[in-house]
């Protein structure tokens, strides 16, 4: 049987890179055609991939190791277990509605793919990689070109925007990247090769006294990608002024890359501290979901309220995390990737909104399901989505989550309940101002989308959510297999 | 009895001294308002055939002249590093000072005195040898700085340059007669052996922080950094480049084979002292940064953080650390390069050197947009460019030696840096050009300007290779003391 070759999933973004480099900047439709390709084909890869994992296997899959720099014993080792196989598919569908819906955008049309393909590469090689150094490296090519990307194709306020989340980002990062150093340090493998020090690791655990200063490094420097309460500030006003491509990779896809380093590099390789650290955290989540719950109530504007969704969101994902069992964990990684899908799919619409009627103030829209029936309709179910109505992926991986955290946290489970509350009364707000009631005059003549093409993105995702949600155990097959090791290695 | 020299070791220096004083011949055989420039043609194929014969001598090992030249591995790393870097030097100067005719051929010859400067720092192996070398380098450098004879910036700059200088040089001799009287040898071997059978006393302190001072100041690192701005502001444009990284890696070299080499045994009494300077000098650089108008200006407090970043690798006192610092200067000699390169093309076009000028050179000139982009995020320490695996080596290096503060502070002035590169980045390719005439970029410089991307970004996606052959120098260092 032919098997995955993992490289290609890099490789055919950085062909197509350098082709779109080669084009005159003028023929954009051919830029277009090239870049689409250039997404279309990793993601049909990773959905290759995620089917030819043999989750009753386990382990990593696909390996390839190569070596790169010897002495330092940084190796270009890739490979995929349940966890990352998914998230290579979360991946693959919201970067290809991503690269569909940037049609909208008709100015500087070449830098803009060129940046887009840089920052999908840097997404995918993040989630490939299998070695420490190169999950960093990659994580950090993804980071640059969001600044400009917002800097230039945002709206109004787009260049305090992208300074705030690049050096919030980079903040975050470079504590990570001291945190990753003395780890590798700490382990005496001399190697950033992550299978390698999680065996070292397993037989002999850091001194607490490490584990102790090392692991909150990591998980806060990461934390401020996941927005970790109180370093989310960067999130809300990042993705409303960015453009809707980076705004749903952004904050479905690339703060992803934070929870998974937590997983893979703090909880998995340092259990002992993460004993003691992680219901801190735990407190923390709470905060996230209901303190960014509540703000989101008190939004107006279409795009701040799905940001500061995204984070009072990312509080479940925390919560998971801290629960220290299969059950939290596979919650966890299922919501990754819900909620991925679901915010993919939300900014996606309100970018098709905000490009017809040029405003996302909710005040000003209003009746909007009378002129776009379509975009209305897949707005309100990613909207049930979200508010975890069962159906949908969302419901399943949250109440993992929640009955993950109901042993160990009980009262927090409770308010984090709560958070799903204010979660449905924000949205049904918005739909309600914005979608329902009268037509505002402006707005009358506005089209929806109207060929297969332009609706295609969204129905891709919005299947996705549905498929998911009724079929949950395609994905938790996967998950289970991997999760189960990391539960086991924390006993 | 007269000593044996060995020829062969020093085959580079003598090769570079036949080619000036030929060139001198061809400048005063030449016709005055000679229509090609022959001195420069003739210093780009000398050039070229300098750097073949540099690589033919990767394996050239042994001291000559009495102890006092040296030719080993990190002689040999550090002489294609200038050589490389004198490539583009003499390409801007080209450029530069197309207007200036005659006076030309002669900062030619200056650069060919530089360079040899350089060469023989690379390669001392004695105090008193080091010093004349590294006078060869800084007076060519008084004198280029104040080149532009019509311009008082310049004027000023030479001035700031020999005063601050000259207080150095004096530094440093001072620095040595006291090294002389405890060891009783300015030779590099006879005083590391008194470093290993002694403890400090109160005089060589003295000794040390007098070097220190004279290193520091051709380093640029607080509080020797006074005259950067202004000489880097002031100085033509090629100047300010060959100061940015010829100067600064002739510093390192020399921080690398004192601090690494001879004074090794005392790490335990400097260490903690560099690891603060370290800390100072990339903190002052980076806030001070945040404010300049001018793009010389913004790089030279740049270059002062870029100098705490490389102390970092000193403070660690490991095989590590130097590595890392001849990793770094090697990404930093092709980003900052780069980014002159760009200055220059831009000045020439627009005769500015304010970063408000900058504004949309995106929508001016897609090359240099994107070159200064790229020169500017490495510089910044972002993958996959050259600028970050230096920064992750040397962070690795200082966490290794246990200075995790240290580490923390550099995170935080990654961030710190970051926010001023982005801001140019931002003024490039967001803000609308305040001018929309289109820059033309020059053949050569559109060669050279290639030829740094490849640069950039090779170093930052190969590490491998680069890395070990700045681990090789480090490895097979003359008075390794590692």
């Amino acid at each position: 049987m032919i098997t995955p070759n993992l490289s290609w999933v890099l490789l055919l973004p950085m062909l197509g890179l350098g082709f779109v480099c080669l084009v005159p900047s003028d023929k954009t439709s051919l830029i277009r055609r090239i870049s689409n390709v250039a997404v279309l084909v990793p993601f049909i890869l990773s959905v290759w991939i995620f089917a030819a994992y043999d989750h009753a296997a386990g382990g990593f899959q696909f390996i390839q190791n190569i070596p790169w720099v010897v002495p330092l014993g940084i190796s270009y080792h890739l490979g995929v277990d349940g966890i990352n196989s998914l998230l290579l598919l979360l991946m693959g569908a919201a970067s290809f509605a991503a690269v569909l819906v940037s049609a909208s955008i008709k100015e500087r049309v070449k830098e803009y793919y060129i940046l887009l393909l840089v920052t999908i590469i840097g997404t995918y090689g993040a989630f490939l990689s299998l070695d420490i150094f190169f999950f960093y490296f990659f994580h950090e090519v993804a980071a640059v070109p969001v600044f400009l990307m917002i800097a230039i194709w945002g709206s109004e306020r787009r260049e305090f925007a992208a300074m705030k989340l690049t050096l919030f980002l980079t903040a975050g990062a470079a504590i990570a990247l001291i945190g990753l150093l003395a780890l590798y340090l700490a382990t005496g493998v001399q190697t950033f090769d992550l299978i390698v020090i999680q065996q070292q690791l397993a037989n002999h655990p850091l001194p607490m006294t490490l584990q102790n200063w090392i692991f909150p490094l990591i998980v806060v420097g990461f934390g401020i990608t996941l927005t970790l309460w109180p370093f989310y500030t960067w999130a809300p006003v990042g993705y409303a002024e960015a453009p809707t491509a980076i705004s749903m990779l952004h904050s479905g896809v690339l703060k992803k890359m934070g929870a998974y380093a937590i997983i893979r590099f703090a909880i998995q390789l340092m259990p002992q501290a993460a004993h003691t650290w992680m219901p801190i955290i735990a407190g923390l989540a709470i905060v996230n979901i209901i303190y960014c719950g509540l703000v989101a109530l008190t939004q107006r504007d279409l795009k701040y309220i799905l940001g500061y969704s995204s984070c009072s969101h990312m509080g479940y994902i925390l919560l998971g995390l801290a629960c220290f069992n299969t059950i939290g964990l596979n919650g966890v990684v299922f919501l990754m990737f819900a909620h991925g899908i679901m915010t993919a799919l939300a900014f996606a619409l309100t970018g098709f909104v905000v490009d017809q009627t040029k405003t996302r103030h909710l005040d000003e829209l209003g009746g909007l399901l009378k002129c776009m029936p379509f975009i209305g309709t897949c707005f309100m179910m990613a909207a049930l989505a979200s508010a975890g109505i069962p159906g949908f992926a969302n419901f399943v991986s949250e109440v993992l989550v929640l009955l993950g955290a109901w042993d160990q946290y009980r009262w927090l489970t409770v308010l984090a309940v709560f958070g799903l509350v204010i979660t449905a009364i924000y949205l049904l707000k918005a739909i309600r101002l914005g979608f329902q009631g009268p037509l505002n005059p402006k707005f009358a003549g506005l089209a929806d989308a109207q060929t297969l093409s332009a609706k295609f993105p969204y129905v891709m995702l919005l299947a996705l959510l549905i498929l998911v949600g009724c079929l949950p155990s395609i994905i938790l097959t996967h998950i289970g297999s991997s999760t189960k090791t990391i539960v086991e290695s924390m006993r | 009895m007269f000593p044996v020299i060995d020829w062969n070791l020093i085959s580079l220096e003598v090769l570079i001294s036949i080619t000036l004083v030929f060139l001198v011949a061809v400048d005063i055989a030449l016709p005055k308002n000679a229509d090609k420039d022959w001195v420069g043609i003739f210093s780009f194929m000398a050039l070229f055939g300098l750097i073949i014969f540099w690589a033919t001598q990767a394996n050239l090992n042994g001291v000559t002249f009495s102890g006092m030249f040296v030719m080993d591995s990190l002689a040999w790393f550090f002489k294609g590093f200038f050589l490389i870097a004198m490539v583009f030097v003499f390409a801007m100067t080209q450029e530069f000072f197309k207007s200036l005719g005659e006076r030309r051929n002669e900062f030619y010859l200056l650069l060919w005195l530089a360079l040899i400067g350089m060469c023989l720092i690379a390669s001392s192996a004695d105090f008193l040898l080091m010093f004349i070398a590294i006078e060869i380098l800084t007076i060519s450098l008084y004198v280029m700085t104040a080149y532009l004879k019509s311009d008082k910036l310049s004027i000023e700059a030479g001035m700031k340059y020999l005063i601050l200088g000259a207080l150095a040089s004096g530094f440093f001799l001072y620095g040595i007669s006291f090294l002389y009287g405890a060891a009783h040898s300015t030779h590099f071997d006879v005083i590391q052996g008194y470093c290993q059978t002694h403890a400090m006393a109160p005089m060589t302190l003295f000794a040390l922080v007098l070097i220190f001072a004279a290193v520091g100041f051709k380093i640029a690192a607080v509080p020797f950094h006074m005259w950067v701005a202004d000489v880097y502001q002031g100085a033509p444009t090629p100047v300010t480049a060959l100061l940015s990284v010829g100067s600064k890696a002739a510093g390192f070299i020399v921080l690398i084979r004192l601090f690494f080499g001879i004074f090794g045994a005392w790490h335990g009494q400097w260490g903690l002292a560099l690891a603060v300077l370290s800390a100072i000098t990339m903190t002052y650089g980076n806030l001070v940064a945040m404010f300049q108008t001018n793009i010389k200006r913004l790089l030279g407090y740049s270059s002062i953080s870029h100098a705490g970043f490389l102390l970092m690798g000193a403070a660690a006192g490991s095989a590590l650390g130097a590595s890392g610092i001849n990793f770094y200067l090697l990404g930093y000699l092709f980003t900052n390069l780069a980014a002159f390169l760009v200055i220059i093309v831009f000045s020439i076009a627009t005769q500015s050197d304010e970063i408000a000028d900058y504004a949309g050179l995106s929508k001016r000139s897609s090359l240099l947009a994107c070159t200064m982009f790229l020169a500017l995020v490495s510089l910044a320490g972002m993958p996959p460019l050259a600028g970050f695996f230096g920064k992750f080596t040397l962070l690795m290096a200082v966490i290794k030696s246990g200075y995790v503060w240290l580490a923390l502070i550099a995170g935080v002035n990654i961030v710190i840096s970051l926010y001023y590169y982005l801001m140019v980045v931002k003024r490039i390719y967001v803000d609308s050009p305040r001018a929309t005439s289109p820059i033309a970029v020059p053949p050569v410089m559109q060669w050279l300007l290639g030829l740094a991307i490849i640069g950039i970004i090779v170093i930052g996606i190969f590490q491998g290779p680069f890395l070990d052959a700045a681990m090789a120098a480090v490895n097979g260092m003359y008075l390794s003391h590692l």
